[in-house]
């Protein structure tokens, strides 16, 4: 594949990076479910290096309570779809990608049709049951699942493709119990959106999951990572069944 | 024997720590499990998302051994 001219101009600093492969870029399809702090980042760096189509899926409008943390959004957003905003924000700054905007709400029932033809599931959403629908979908359909997830000081990230590793339901299969509205502290989501853009782009390019089976956990009151690695759980209700056929 | 509870997040003030700021000692009886330990220092494990030591992940039925650090990790659910 040849780059154009304002790609090449646009792509220079990456394309000196050895091994780097915008071709592989430039045809990945990726959904972003959730484009409020994690995913507005993680896409933001998506779409700035190149992806060659991100969907961006989100059903929520802007609140004053996001702007603390969802830097892609002004206070003249308030009250207008985060979708829609996003998509014509990431447009503007890299017009040779193509970008889709998505404001429904995933579901159980939607969830198969917005990830459908994607190479990669981005995770910015904002409650862990919507995140095990993802996950099971993830499965089904075998594409990978980046996952990010934040509360007050603390940010997780991991990356999920059984049956090659465990899946979310392996490690936290059920509802948590957590106080709404959930406390975070507003650069987090740059930390662990970043992350997620950095696996999502390592992956498109090279297959690789460097935190395969392993959580990483940042403890931004500390300034600390630590790592917790976990195994497939065999009585998983996702991965944990009899293998989907074409396995 | 002495075992010793770390917790940060929405955990941390139901864990009363008191060897710095998320870490609480606490003396046991040895072959308790973490259930156990938690239901004796009344911290309700529903709270609890994730239980690791030493960089492995475990849960309520793990028994630790003395001296060791048990991590409770809170629910992280945002985004």
């Amino acid at each position: 594949m040849s780059l154009s001219k304002s790609e090449c101009e646009r792509y220079q600093r990456q394309l000196l990076i050895e091994s780097w492969d915008q071709e592989r870029l430039t045809n990945a399809r990726v959904l972003v479910a959730g484009v409020g702090g994690l995913g507005g980042i993680s896409a933001a760096y998506l779409a700035a290096a190149g992806v060659g189509h991100l969907r961006l899926c989100d059903s929520d409008r802007v609140e004053p309570s996001n702007l603390n943390r969802q830097i892609l959004f002004t206070t003249e957003d308030i009250g207008q779809p985060k979708a829609v905003l996003v998509g014509k924000r990431l447009s503007a700054q890299n017009p040779e990608i193509h970008i889709e905007a998505i404001s429904e709400k995933m579901t159980e029932t939607n969830a198969s049709k917005l990830v459908l033809g994607c190479d990669l599931i981005i995770d910015g959403l904002d409650t862990h049951s919507d995140r095990l629908i993802l996950n099971q979908t993830s499965f089904d359909l075998n594409i990978p699942f980046i996952y990010g997830a934040i509360n007050e000081w603390l940010g997780q990230v991991s990356s999920f493709n059984p049956p090659k590793t465990a899946c979310l339901a392996c490690l936290m299969p059920g509802e948590l119990q957590t106080s709404k509205p959930a406390p975070a502290f507003g650069a987090l989501p740059g930390v662990i959106g970043s992350l997620q853009a950095t696996l999502a782009l390592r992956y498109l390019m090279t297959g690789e999951n460097p935190v395969s089976n392993t959580l990483l956990i940042f403890h931004a009151d500390a300034l600390t990572f630590e790592t917790v690695t976990f195994e497939r759980r065999a009585g998983c209700g996702v991965c944990g069944k009899t293998v989907p056929p074409g396995r | 024997m002495t075992i010793f509870l770390k917790a940060g997040g929405q955990l941390r003030p139901m864990l009363k720590p008191d060897m710095d700021h998320y870490t609480r000692k606490i003396e046991i009886e040895e072959g308790m499990t973490v259930g156990e330990i938690l239901e004796e220092i009344s911290l309700d494990s529903a709270y609890v998302a994730l239980i690791h030591v030493d960089g492995r992940l475990k849960d309520l039925s793990f028994r630790p051994s003395n001296g060791q650090t048990i991590t409770l990790q809170p629910p992280v659910s945002g985004g």
